[in-house]
């Protein structure tokens, strides 16, 4: 009867400390304040998935709290998409950030987006007419969040993958901001 | 006189059958002033055959109207 009570003792032991130890492991895989690395959406998860490349991430760009992600389309680098999110003071910051994102874009067309909060798509080309460019904008909290589609000047990006893409990273933001 | 009877008989028959042979056509011969209009032939309905931007029915199971090629989305359906 002792050693059946010694063997439940020890299983319940083991058992606290397996969960403790899960617990204690997912704590520690969670982003980190100040990690950025992990914010960016890849694109390939919305295409063949091995359509992009992307570049080593630019973590606080220009001295800003945030990330620039860099991703080249494989047939000949005629298509680029760069994510840019900034972590800024406030809600307000994040809105005022956004706000003139696209003003290099010509023949602009602007539309709002449903992604994030305040979302906006500019398409256009670029100042000198040899490109397409089209530029999401949105905040979620206090990150502003940009991503630039540059393409041929006859094959601007399809509108719903700006808006698949910009939903995901808005997803990805948010999952971000509550960890 | 039988063999005149008989001769008349067959004289009216065929007489009459003369006779009857022009009325009946008489209407046909007579100068039609009736105008007829020919419909004019139903336009020519435009077949459309639907093919690809390749001039063929579509690679990948893309269907008519799309065309396969490396874009945004990586290799896929695009529209022409």
């Amino acid at each position: 009867m002792l050693t059946s009570a010694r063997i439940v003792k020890t299983a319940c032991a083991f058992a606290i400390v397996a969960v403790a130890a899960t617990i204690g492991g997912f704590g520690s895989a969670a982003a980190q304040p100040g990690d950025y690395s992990t914010l960016p959406v890849d694109p390939n998860l919305i295409t063949d998935s091995l359509a992009y490349t992307a570049a080593p991430l630019d973590i606080n760009p220009g001295g800003q709290p945030g990330v620039t992600a860099e991703y080249t389309h494989r047939e000949g680098g005629t298509r680029e998409i760069t994510t840019t999110i900034l972590i800024l003071a406030d809600a307000e910051a994040a809105t005022a950030s956004v706000a003139g994102a696209a003003a290099e874009v010509a023949n602009a067309q602007t539309q709002p987006a449903a992604v994030g909060i305040g979302g906006t798509m500019v398409s256009g080309t670029s100042p000198d007419g040899t490109q397409s460019v089209t530029v999401l904008t949105f905040t979620q909290g206090n990150a502003a969040t940009t991503i630039e589609f540059d393409g041929p000047p006859n094959d601007p990006v399809p509108a719903d993958m700006v808006i698949e893409l910009g939903q995901k990273q808005d997803t990805a933001i948010k999952d971000w901001q509550q960890a | 006189m039988r063999r005149f009877a008989t001769a008349l008989a067959v004289a009216a028959l065929m007489t009459g059958s003369v006779v009857t042979a022009q009325s009946a056509t008489a209407a046909q011969t007579a100068h039609d002033t009736t105008v007829y209009t020919v419909p004019a032939p139903a336009p020519a309905q435009q077949k459309v055959q639907a093919l690809d931007c390749h001039g063929t029915t579509g690679a990948m199971g893309c269907g008519p109207g799309w065309f396969w090629r490396d874009g945004w989305r990586g290799w896929a359906c695009y529209p022409c």
